[in-house]
């Protein structure tokens, strides 16, 4: 048996102790130092586009060909953002804006959790079948589906009149989100069951298990399909573009798309409407931020 | 408080049989501990009881009231799952007051019994923390009181200590000896762990593939085992096998033959006309000998069977031993200094009155041991 080392205060520390510690050190900082590196990398390729577009909305318009391109401007000239706030309906499609994706992302989030629920908790014949079909419509393109779309939008069977240019015309068709159910799905099914199981012999009924159990526990899944939704239907151009042809129902990024004109275009105008713009969906994101990381589970069962 | 009966229950998964024409009674104020490996169906029994799980056939009668096409929640039983189940967005007021608000109580009502379930299971200072705040012990405790606090005629629980460590289990475990007591609430337990079933259980029934083995006293189960398998499940280390044939002695008697095991086997004790079905059968059977009921021979002593120590495990109060011997391996209890070392050869003695014998079948050929069991018997003794 070997003896035993005896550990005192006077020990002297191993010969090698303070150049592995800083070789440990040192490779520590080179790998910090490359994360870094690396990111800034792909922070800065994401950013670039934005701050191009920042740019010219604070230009001049004769400003904006010279050569070679100037990125600061001289001066910060706010007369684009006074132009299309007051010179387009801006205001207009805005508030167009808010109304289709506010309406698309409420009935959305409602639709798919309920949906999800079913398809993760409950019972019923075809629920494999019926499930394959609304995952499979997610392969459909959009732009494939939009011209059968208008024309049943615009002859609605019941309708006294054509959905066109209405808001319940450019809502109804974007509310059902194949791939917010399958989302909800997948998240309603790693609730363990128990939890259900248990709620049930305390009484609860299929609709209190889902608002009083399985709701409060979505709350991430739910607000981050939310914010999808929001996000995407803030800057969906294409249904818009069918679907509006008046410019007091046009949503922003088709009124923006509208400020080109066939011979002249001001890009200054048209930056800074594209600023303001994203300007709610970045607030958005960083206001919901957190709830992608959020794990709300945690504690909820020891696996 | 109610008698739980279970009648011919038959469960079936797609082409798994998980539970087999089982038949129970659970006496009023019972602390039943159905005891299996997993996969046995004794989970299933108790979802079936529970609600959580319709029978394929058989009755389940839980206070005199067949409940088999009643809700869940009418059935007025609770269950305590494995992995606690509190819902982890609500304090533990509001964990406990859940089924009360379910039942549509009032607030006052709602409080004050949440109040005494809290109580009872000291969680008096908790109450306003979120499950993810507490230990394991103390959710469980949560777990329990949510179970009580609806006053339920039975309890259910599913595992419920085997997410705690070890010394938490043994604490729990006799915290919840002393909740049965208090409040003598009829209470079906499962588990795998044949610890708690011989320390909790009023009686223990022992399943295995779906088929009841045995159903008796903690005591019994394990003084008298219907079968090989009762017999090695419970008790640590399990009950000693030793392969060999039976043959009849002149002059009436019966000794057992094994490889260098030759041993006259007790009249008194064992089952005269099933060993001699066995002796005409030829069969192999097997000698059953608990590792507390072998001693290691002293010098000088004969008769014993030779072996040779391959391990020896000290446990602290005792010291178990492999011993080669009988053409394969058997467990020894001993005094913990006992100065044996790995390779000594030794003689093993043992009580013949202790001996268990199983036949070809499995089934234990003592005169004392219960015959195979008879659930439409059963039946009708408890209806």
């Amino acid at each position: 048996m070997a003896a035993p080392v005896v550990i005192t205060e006077a020990s002297e520390p191993h010969a090698d102790y303070s150049r592995a510690a800083r070789r440990s050190r040192v490779l520590w900082l080179g790998k910090g130092v490359a994360a870094y590196a690396v990111l800034t990398v792909f922070a800065a390729i994401t950013l670039v586009p934005f701050l191009y577009l920042l740019s010219p909305s604070f230009r001049q318009s004769y400003e904006l060909l010279t050569f070679p391109p100037q990125w600061i401007p001289h001066s910060l000239y706010t007369g684009n953002f006074h132009h299309v706030l007051h010179q387009t309906s801006y205001p207009r499609w805005a508030l167009n804006t808010l109304i289709f994706a506010g309406a698309i992302t409420a009935i959305t989030l409602v639709l798919d959790t309920l949906a999800g629920y079913a398809f993760a908790r409950l019972r019923f014949p075809g629920r494999t079948a019926l499930f394959g079909l609304v995952i499979a419509t997610l392969m459909i393109p959009t732009a494939a589906v939009v011209a059968p779309l208008y024309i049943m939008i615009s002859r609605l069977p019941g309708w006294t009149h054509s959905g066109v240019n209405t808001y319940p015309g450019m809502i109804l068709p974007m509310v059902c989100s194949p791939l917010g159910v399958f989302m909800m799905r997948q998240f309603m099914s790693t609730l363990p069951e128990a939890l259900v199981e248990a709620a049930r012999l305390d009484g609860a009924g299929e609709w209190q298990i889902f608002r009083k159990i399985v709701l409060p526990l979505m709350k991430p899944p739910i607000v981050v399909l939310g914010i999808f939704t929001f996000m995407f239907q803030w800057v969906n151009f294409l249904w818009p573009l069918v679907i509006t042809t008046t410019d007091n129902m046009k949503t922003l990024t088709v009124g923006i798309a509208s400020l080109q004109g066939q011979f002249v275009t001001d890009w200054g105008v048209i930056s800074a409407a594209a600023v303001m713009t994203i300007f709610p969906v970045i607030a958005v994101f960083l206001i919901f931020q957190r709830w992608f990381v959020q794990a709300s589970m945690a504690g909820a069962l020891k696996q | 408080m109610a008698e739980i009966l279970i009648k011919h229950l038959v469960k079936t998964f797609g082409k798994v049989e998980a539970v087999k024409d089982v038949s129970l009674q659970v006496a009023d104020s019972e602390f039943l501990v159905l005891l299996g490996p997993s996969g046995c169906g004794k989970s299933t029994i108790l979802r079936v009881v529970a609600g959580l799980e319709d029978a394929d056939s058989g009755e389940i009668v839980v206070g005199g009231r067949l409940v088999n096409f009643i809700d869940p929640v009418k059935r007025n039983v609770a269950m305590v799952f494995q992995n606690y189940a509190l819902y982890p967005h609500m304090t533990v007021h509001k964990n406990i007051a859940f089924p009360l608000e379910m039942a549509k109580k009032t607030k006052a009502e709602i409080d004050s019994a949440v109040r005494r379930a809290a109580g009872i299971l000291g969680l008096d200072e908790l109450l306003h923390r979120l499950p993810e705040q507490l230990s394991g012990g103390q959710r469980q405790r949560v777990a329990l009181a949510r179970a009580i606090v609806r006053e339920p005629q039975a309890f259910l629980m599913d595992e419920p200590l085997s997410n705690l460590d070890a010394q938490l289990r043994i604490q729990t475990r006799l915290e919840l000896i002393q909740l049965h007591a208090r409040l003598g609430i009829t209470t079906m337990y499962v588990t795998h762990d044949q610890v708690e079933a011989m320390t909790m259980g009023h009686r223990i029934a022992v399943m295995r593939d779906g088929v009841l083995q045995q159903i008796g006293t903690p005591q019994d189960v394990y003084r008298r085992p219907a079968n090989v398998f009762v017999a090695t499940f419970l008790g640590a280390p399990p009950m000693n096998l030793i392969d060999g044939a039976l043959e009849a002695v002149a002059g009436g008697g019966w000794r057992f033959h094994g490889r260098d095991v030759d041993v006259a086997l007790s009249s008194g004790v064992l089952s005269p006309p099933e060993l001699q079905h066995e002796i005409e059968a030829h069969a192999d059977v097997k000698l059953g000998l608990r590792p507390e009921h072998i001693r290691i021979a002293a010098p000088g002593e004969d008769g014993g069977i030779p072996g040779r120590v391959q391990f020896l495990e000290p446990v602290g109060s005792d010291l178990y031993l492999t011993v080669e011997a009988g053409g394969g391996t058997v467990q020894v209890r001993t005094d913990p200094d006992s100065p044996l070392q790995t390779g000594e050869n030794v003689s093993l003695l043992f009580d013949a009155a202790r001996v268990h014998v199983f036949g070809a079948d499995g089934h234990n050929l003592r005169r004392d041991a219960p015959r195979v069991e008879a659930p439409a018997e059963l039946v009708e003794a408890a209806s």
